[in-house]
């Protein structure tokens, strides 16, 4: 019965490799899709919604695995550690992968154990105010910090993560002393800031409360002009080091087939494309941004170099 | 003032179709369902669904998922009561009283009383959101570190220490809770602590594998260690008197203060973004235990001792929605959850939801209103299920809990290494449980001494950063309020003591 079955597996294999089908047959059985946040999460949501619609296109199931831990590490390194037949693939967000390495014993290395198939979401990190803040621009921030050594208080939704490095070069390369006080997550940072306890935080739900009338935006934390505040100024383009691109895409073991590549290039912007996902992004908040294998891999390339260099001029661990 | 009520009745009549009911009826048996399944949460099944939401009509999908949130706290309070597994960990605290109470045949009472307390909770909470949500949301918001910090120093001051006979042994259980609670990543510098360069600790010890460990699986060792013979009994005997399987009137009317304190406390907890309905469950349960008449009955089946933390707990949910309606800020994963919800379907809230587009608020409120009707009555019909499902011989039962508690905890994250803890955990739950150590300090040492670190720390991090240091504490009017009230709280308890002792005396 064994050797019956793979006599059948060995027959088939060669007759997939002569005929050169496993090329246009990508993919052929159920696609594993690690997410390495807990169900519920915007990765969570936008991992079930694109693991829905590109399913629904190439025709397979792709399965939402949940395994979380050790700040999305775990998650990742059963990705970088899987068979690279495009048959495991895993959600990525920038923490985990251009910022955290640096401070810690990753258990994969982003840039030799991945290959990134391609993102879909570039999110917006807004720097804001109350909107009755003394504060009208980045300059009074950096002013009052100047003057008040460690007196100005202001946080972000996750500690060492992109927002967090990409501020804390700025009050390094201006010579500044603030106080980080750290919170769990986006809507703590805002009510922290709402309620008086912070007074500047750089956090994606600022774009909401802006338009709510509750904040200001002075500055914008990512590569993007911002959404909503469109003169805010970019962190670089003030002569700041970094403005670290906060994503969300797709990543793969090191090693992937081009024949996959070339699927999930053609795949990913159709998926974006279409109105369930705009509608999502739309009501997330996100600001869809499709960057295929080869421009994803530049992002991340130099998003880790200029982190590197940023983190270790910091001195943060 | 008409146009006024002609909206109120336009919004309220998108949520009062026969499809939004049903959903309604769908979401709530589900919920119950799922909750009494430790590890199965109905977050997770509504992170599922969120994807095929667009399918739905909104006035389908919203309410369905509003029914699940409530359905599911309640569901996880039969498990906990039945057999000491709590579902979710917001029904940890009604262990401590349910589960006596079932072993002493009055499960269905129990039971009875949870949903009782559970629905009263959850109206509490939706009318205060109804009613006074923006002035609750106002003055939740002037709560920061400094008062979390207080509320809790509070909260371990009602629960207190003392419960234990010999009292070293409560606080070496309440320091075991704080060491356990420990692990994972420092709350201020975010480096790791206790884990021993061990990635699966990096996050910490998860709640759930730690209270269904702790709780059911040793429970589970403990009947093993019986005789044979005892295994082939029914798991769990309901007593033949009725008074034993209902809640009389007069019971629950004796039970109104503390339902009424829970609610509050519940509703008050989850009005703040930052604190969670197992705190709320505890400080409840505390709160109940130091103002009744018999305080000596809690955590041998006291009736009071499981409507206190049920109520507060399904408080907390509906109290989640303030900050989220008046604010846009969600309070915890649920009110995440509805919050994109509600955006998938183009429903926004906020500061400007109140006055730009207020009808789908008020179809919300009526969700909710027809969700806590429906979940009292599918409560009945679960509290039968459960009696049925339960009443098989014992050696199935301790089997199947064994399954449940592995399977739980793996589905959460999917991480073998929550297997294993829970295993670990009920070994040590055993251990504790033969040499007499109680429970309940060890689960607040987990639970609360965690959230007293973050916060007392946050504090003294940003008295660095004030002219007047530590005092500035003293320039905030919330904190200088809830100092007046725990002083007034103080003075009670100390006259009524008194006079208590004064009575006592024959001469006075």
């Amino acid at each position: 019965m064994r050797i019956f079955s793979k006599l059948i597996g060995g027959a088939l294999l060669a007759a997939t490799l002569s005929s050169g089908v496993l090329a246009a047959g990508y993919p052929d059985k159920p696609i594993t899709l690690i997410c390495p946040y807990s169900a519920g999460g915007g990765g969570d949501t936008a991992s079930r919604m694109i693991a829905k619609l590109a399913g629904d296109m190439m025709g397979v199931q792709i399965n939402v695995e949940n395994k979380t831990g050790g700040g999305a590490t775990i998650g990742i390194s059963a990705v970088a550690n899987a068979k690279p037949d495009g048959y495991t693939i895993g959600f990525i967000s920038t923490s985990p992968i251009t910022i955290r390495p640096h401070m810690m014993d990753a258990p994969y290395n982003p840039i030799e154990d991945l290959t990134y198939i391609g993102q879909f979401v570039a999110s917006s990190q807004p720097l804001i105010v109350r909107a009755d803040s003394s504060y009208k621009t980045l300059d009074d921030v950096i002013a009052y910090a100047r003057e008040n050594p460690g007196k100005l208080r202001w946080s972000t939704s996750v500690q060492r993560g992109g927002p967090h490095v990409a501020v804390e070069a700025m009050f390094k390369s201006e010579g500044v002393d603030a106080t980080f006080v750290p919170f769990k997550g986006g809507s703590k940072v805002l009510a922290a800031l709402l309620g008086g306890t912070i007074e500047m935080a750089m956090i994606s739900e600022g774009n909401k409360a802006t338009l709510d009338g509750q904040t200001r935006i002075l500055a914008e934390g990512t590569p993007n002009k911002n959404p909503v505040a469109p003169d805010a100024p970019v962190l670089t383009e003030k002569g700041y080091p970094i403005a670290p691109a906060i994503f969300f895409g797709l990543a793969a073991p090191k090693g992937l087939p081009a024949e996959v590549i070339a699927k999930w290039d053609e795949v990913l912007p159709k998926v974006i494309a279409s109105p369930e996902f705009q509608q999502l992004a739309e009501a997330r908040k996100w600001t869809v941004d499709h960057a295929d294998h080869a421009a994803f891999t530049k992002i991340v390339e130099s998003d880790y170099a200029a982190a590197k260099k940023a983190i270790a001029d910091i001195g943060m661990k | 003032m008409g146009d006024t009520f002609s909206m109120v009745a336009e919004g309220v009549s998108l949520a009062l179709t026969w499809q939004s009911l049903l959903a309604i009826v769908l979401g709530v048996a589900a919920g119950q369902i799922l909750g009494a399944i430790p590890g199965l949460t109905a977050s997770m099944a509504v992170a599922l669904l969120i994807p095929y939401s667009f399918y739905f009509d909104p006035w389908v999908g919203i309410p369905m998922l509003l029914g699940m949130f409530k359905g599911s706290l309640f569901g996880s309070s039969t498990t906990a009561i039945l057999i000491r597994t709590p579902g979710t960990p917001a029904a940890s605290a009604t262990v401590l009283d349910g589960y006596p109470l079932a072993q002493q045949g009055k499960g269905a009472k129990a039971i009875k009383m949870a949903l009782y307390a559970s629905v009263f909770g959850d109206t509490f909470s939706d009318v205060c959101l109804i009613f006074f949500a923006s002035l609750l949301a106002m003055v939740a918001l002037k709560f920061g570190p400094a008062e979390y910090t207080l509320l809790i120093i509070l909260a371990l001051g009602s629960l207190g220490m003392l419960s234990s006979r010999p009292a070293w042994k409560g606080l070496v259980a309440t320091l075991a809770g704080v060491i356990i609670g420990m692990i994972g990543l420092d709350p201020m510098a975010g480096t790791e602590r206790l884990t021993f360069g061990n990635l699966e600790l990096e996050e910490g010890i998860g709640l759930i594998p730690m209270l269904i460990g702790f709780l059911a699986v040793s429970e589970v060792f403990r009947q093993m260690s019986g005789s044979v013979q005892d295994l082939s009994a029914k798991a769990i005997r309901y007593s033949e008197k009725p008074e034993d399987n209902r809640v009389s009137l007069a019971e629950f009317v004796a039970c109104l203060p503390t339902l009424f304190r829970s609610s509050a406390i519940g509703t008050a907890i989850g009005a703040m973004p930052g604190l969670g309905s197992t705190v709320a469950a505890f400080i409840a349960y505390g709160e109940a235990r130091r103002a009744s008449k018999n305080p000596e009955e809690f955590g041998k089946g006291s009736l009071e001792g499981v409507a206190a933390p049920e109520a507060a707990n399904n408080a907390v949910s509906g109290a989640n929605l303030i900050p989220l309606l008046a604010f846009g800020i969600p309070g915890d994963i649920a009110a995440a959850l509805i919050l994109s919800a509600l955006m998938v379907q183009g429903v926004t809230v906020g500061p400007l939801a109140f006055s730009q587009n207020p009808l789908p608020l008020y179809a919300i409120y009526a969700a909710l209103i027809l969700a806590n009707l429906v979940n009292l009555a599918l409560g009945f019909g679960l509290v039968k299920i459960a009696a049925v499902a339960f009443s098989v011989p014992r050696r199935l039962l301790l089997a199947s809990v064994l399954v449940i508690a592995a399977a739980g905890s793996y589905a959460l994250r999917g991480s073998v290494f929550d297997i294993q803890l829970v295993f670990l955990f009920g070994i040590f739950g055993y251990l504790m449980m033969r040499f007499g150590f109680p429970p309940v300090p060890l689960l607040i040492g987990f639970i609360l001494m965690p959230l007293l670190e973050e916060n007392l720390r946050t504090v003294l991090l940003l008295a660095s950063t004030y002219d007047e240091h530590l005092f500035f504490v003293f320039k905030r009017p919330a904190f200088l309020a809830l100092m007046a009230l725990m002083g007034t709280a103080i003075c009670l308890v100390a006259w009524r003591r008194r006079r208590r002792a004064l009575a006592a005396r024959p001469d006075a």
